[in-house]
């Protein structure tokens, strides 16, 4: 039928294959972006997987000796042996084995082990090098969903391909189910008309097929180029560099004729199996099953938008499709957009804003006692620092009376109403939770004399602060006194110190307390005497640096340094700079905003591009229902008017779906999150978003224009004869 | 000897309130090399039978029995091939292939079954209804009457056993009429084809060899001729 049938029909009707070259032509561009994107992520995670862990596939551990390891590396599919250079425990060795078939490993593995004298725990593996192969070793109890989650998203992909498409390709066939009929009738077989549909879409879609696949590789060529760029220290710090190998190429090509083919197949085995007199009659087609008018459009537009209302819906299941696909893109790109912007708004508050004033340079010092530490002195002395705290952690309990507590806990239920499993001690005192922060004694004097008290390195100052969560929220907190002014020691276990004070304020650290932790603060000195029996503090310990210069990066940058240099070799430590931080922390919002900004606007893409094709066919479908309006007397302006109406309920009806929605999860997310509307409004995503939607008007219009000016080119006298003779 | 025999045929279209029914209880037995004619009232159920007749239409009740065969009983693809071997149907409506030639329609039986025509049939075929000079145009570049004639070409070029034609003469004026009647009664008889032809003309009733007539979906009259 391809020679006698299709050729003759594809090249006199050109308009009715753009939507099929299009669906295939995004297919292939899609299907070709992800799988070679994944494949340069799994290469990536393969050379990751071989920095931290090696590339070796099989390790064998034991008494190996010269004449062993010969033994192993003669073994059948052993690529190399090569011993490691740590010692495994006394008298042992490994060895780090290199297969060339990893499907076989862990059998391989087995055999040597036996040939060797050795049992199975002699053995180890690379797991996750190998599950990057599929290849999944016995024992491995590691989830390792990576590979399969790659698999997962192409398969995904493919079948909304799929449902994307075939739709496109129902809208081409069904506008020739007359066709299809008469061929039926004159005796084809449904097996010949499925055969020649899947042709013709084969044939269609084999350039853009080509072209999707060329471009789509492209374009994940760019992707990881700027993933590189933007979003260098997500990977790592690692360099990713751009491969494609013939295999994927392959794969990508086959996946996507066959999703081109199964497009096409769907409908066409619908329309194959219609009965020859049903597919003449084009039952079908386009006509309304029940009268229904819109009365509304024809108040607002006259009788071109009632007309344009009941073609729309005579259409209904035909552009199902496209409304869905553009719902979503608009939804996906709004929600996208919102949900960065409120989380922008969110990180600001709980931490850069909020910690704006406090830090500028954090060092952790590794595993080191607060007492231990020698070089506070250097570092508050030297150049370009203002102030400095050093500081160490302690999580412990306190065991506290009731008749501590300060009235306003108790008429919330005490602490006890708060905390779940709040326990007492043997005298009925409740134990809670309890942060000691440990200060060197000069931040802590500093302290003392900040708040008013003579300074004294005797005893703790408790931070009296409950938050009453009951009344208000963690972005708006509400803080009541946790014990009464009047206290005099506080039990630690083991240890009774005395409080110097009770204060409403604690030294600005960059430091999140755990909620409803009775927080205090006691000088190195003292913790020094009691650290023996109240137990241990947190390994690490910090020092807090407020800089002179705190504006620019470049003098954050030379402290920073300067802190390094102080501290190393002598200590472990890892430092942040305040502005450093937020760069990064930018940089790797952008690198997100990016990856799924891309995601957006490929499903964007998609959406359009079907919305085009789709409008195109659509159109071009139901010219002999325009000639037939034309014939009674519709003017080209009248044409134009219903064809304005109809573009915009098109896009109309997703977008007010889409706003509805967005607008609903917002507001779910403002109010989840505590953030003041008001505040949102003012970051709102106004400019993206309406590009956004514009952009996706102009192609709708875009197609209408395009379509009608066709229509309104065509002679009246054939569009009425059509096909029906 | 029988060729076509139904049984029973009823058809109903639509369901439930508007319910229509268009065949009630058809019994027919026709005979290889019969010609008959098929009359009645618009609307009597004339072109649903022939339909059902020609496996395009399935019967709601009923069997059909074509050569002995049930094609009722047929699926899809065995049933495209009986259509395209054993019956021709020239329908009402002409039901041409809008986007080839006219040529490529009148083959497309023959060029779906990958057969190589009779160039000598094809000829003489086309030259009797009149349309050689048109061959390679679109069927919407032909008159009605031209289009009708390509269409009973396109039933003729297999030389099916069996010819169903509903109201082929339709739009045709007395002489082209007269032609193709003289046509496929030439065809009747020399290749001893059976053929089932609706008419709303009474002369052209008269032709045929049995004239059966159709009144509400039921067989009102069935008389053989002389
Ligand atoms: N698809 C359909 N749906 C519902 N009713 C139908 C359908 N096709 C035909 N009918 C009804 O079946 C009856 C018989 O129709 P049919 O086409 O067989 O008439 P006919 O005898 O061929 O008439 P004409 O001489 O006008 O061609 C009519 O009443 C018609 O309304
Ligand atoms: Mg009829």
């Amino acid at each position: 039928m391809w020679k006698n049938y299709s050729y003759d029909y594809l090249k006199k009707n050109k308009a009715s294959s753009y939507s099929i070259i299009i669906g295939a032509f995004i297919a292939a561009l899609f299907l070709s972006f992800l799988c070679s994107l994944f494949y340069n992520f799994w290469l990536d995670n393969i050379e990751g997987t071989r920095q931290e862990e090696g590339g070796w596939h099989g390790r064998i551990t034991g008494e190996l000796g010269a004449e062993e390891i010969v033994k192993i590396s003669h073994f059948a599919n052993v690529e190399k042996a090569v011993v490691r250079e740590e010692t495994a425990g006394e008298g042992q060795t490994s060895v780090d084995i290199y297969f060339s078939n990893k499907r076989t490993v862990y059998q391989d593995m087995c055999s040597i082990a036996e040939s060797l004298g050795l049992t199975e725990d002699a053995c180890s593996y690379n797991y996750q090098l190998l599950s990057l192969y599929f290849i999944r070793i016995p024992g491995d109890d590691k989830p390792r969903m990576l590979m399969p989650a790659y698999l997962a998203v192409v398969a995904l992909v493919c079948v909304s391909l799929i449902l994307v498409i075939h739709n496109s390709f129902a809208v081409s066939q069904n506008s020739r189910i007359h066709q299809f009929g008469i061929f039926t009738s004159i005796g084809a077989t449904p097996g010949q008309i499925c055969t020649c549909l899947l042709q013709e879409a084969f044939v269609l879609g084999l350039l853009p097929i080509l072209l999707g696949t060329f471009l789509g590789v492209l374009l994940s060529l760019c992707t990881v180029w700027a993933m590189t760029e933007f979003a260098a220290d997500l990977a790592g710090g690692r360099q990713m560099r751009f491969g494609i190998h013939p295999v994927i190429l392959a794969v990508i090509l086959l996946l996507s004729v066959l999703t081109v083919l199964i497009s096409a197949y769907l409908p066409a085995r619908k329309l194959s199996r219609m009965t020859p007199l049903e597919a003449i009659r084009g039952t079908d087609g386009m006509q309304l099953k029940k009268k229904r008018h819109s009365r509304m459009l024809s108040v607002l537009f006259g009788m071109e938008g009632e007309l344009a209302g009941s073609a729309l819906r005579a259409q209904g299941k035909a552009l199902r499709t496209t409304s869905l696909s553009l719902t979503l893109a608009f939804l996906g790109f709004m929600l996208m957009q919102c949900f960065f912007a409120l989380s922008g708004i969110s990180t600001d508050y709980t931490y850069f804003e909020r910690y704006q004033d406090v830090w500028d340079i954090m060092v952790q010092v590794e595993d080191t006692r607060i007492e231990d530490f020698r070089k506070a002195e250097q570092m508050e002395k030297a150049q370009g620092v203002q102030s400095s705290v050093v500081y160490q952690k302690a999580k412990t309990l306190c065991s506290l009376p009731r008749e501590v507590l300060s009235e306003e806990l108790l008429s919330l239920g005490g602490p006890e109403a708060f905390v779940e499993g709040l326990s007492f001690n043997g005298e009925g005192n409740l134990l809670v939770g309890t942060t000691v922060m440990i200060l060197d004694d000069r931040s802590f004097e500093e302290f003392c004399r900040e708040i008013g008290v003579s300074p004294s390195l005797s005893g703790s100052i408790l931070w009296n602060s409950f938050w009453d969560s009951t009344h208000s929220n963690f972005r708006y907190p509400v803080y009541i006194p946790y014990v009464k002014e009047k206290m005099d020691t506080i039990k630690l276990p083991n240890a009774e110190i005395p409080v110097t004070a009770l204060s409403q304020k604690c030294p600005l650290l960059r430091e999140e307390y755990e909620d409803y932790q009775l927080v205090q603060f006691i000088p190195a000195s003292l913790w020094k005497e009691i650290s023996g029996k109240v137990g241990g503090a947190e390994k690490d310990m910090y020092v807090r640096i407020l800089a002179n210069q705190r504006d620019s990066l470049d003098d954050l940058n030379t402290l920073e340094k300067e802190m390094i240099r102080l501290l190393s070799p002598e200590y472990e430590i890892e430092t942040e700079n305040r502005i450093q931080e937020r760069l990064d922390n930018d940089k790797m919002i952008k690198g997100y905003e990016f990856v799924f900004g891309a995601f957006c606007a490929l499903f964007a893409v998609i959406g359009i591009a079907h919305v085009f094709s789709n409008t195109l066919g659509f159109l071009h479908q139901r010219k002999r229902e325009f000639a037939r309006y034309m014939s009674v007397g519709l003017t080209p302006l009248g044409m134009r008017k219903m064809f304005c109406i109809e573009a915009l309920l098109m896009i109309g009806r997703p977008l007010l779906t889409a706003l509805v929605m967005t607008i609903a999860a917002v507001a779910f997310m403002i109010k989840a999150s505590y953030i003041k509307p008001m505040e949102f409004v003012r970051a709102a995503p106004v400019v993206p978003v309406f590009t956004f939607l514009l952009t996706a008007f102009a192609f709708v219009a875009l197609a209408y224009y395009l379509g009608g000016r066709r229509l309104l080119k065509i002679n009246l006298a054939d569009m009425l004869k059509d096909d029906r003779t | 000897m029988e060729i076509l025999r139904c049984e029973g045929i009823r058809k109903v279209y639509g369901t439930d309130l508007n319910q229509v029914t268009a065949l009630d209880h058809i019994d027919l037995s026709v005979d290889k090399g019969e010609f008959v004619a098929i009359v009645g009232a618009s609307g009597s159920g004339k072109s649903t039978l022939l339909h059902i007749l020609g496996s395009v239409d399935k019967p709601s009740e009923g069997r059909v029995l074509i050569d002995g065969a049930d094609i009722s009983a047929l699926n899809q693809t065995k049933a495209a091939i009986f259509r395209r071997r054993k019956v021709g149907i020239v329908y009402q409506f002409y039901n041409l292939i809008p986007t080839i030639t006219v040529r490529r329609n009148i083959l497309m039986p023959l060029l779906l079954d990958k057969k190589k025509p009779n160039q000598e049939y094809f000829e003489q075929v086309v030259k009797v209804l009149g349309i050689g000079d048109k061959l390679e145009f679109l069927p919407n570049q032909l008159s009605g009457g031209q289009q009708q004639r390509a269409a009973i070409a396109r039933a003729l070029l297999y030389r099916p056993a069996l010819l169903l034609a509903d109201e082929p003469t339709g739009n045709l004026d007395r002489k082209n009429s007269r032609e193709i009647i003289d046509m496929l009664k030439l065809s009747n008889r020399s290749l001893n084809q059976t053929i089932l032809l609706i008419t709303h003309d009474e002369k052209i009733a008269l032709e045929a060899d049995r004239i059966v007539t159709i009144e509400d979906g039921k067989i009102l009259r069935d008389e053989k001729r002389g």
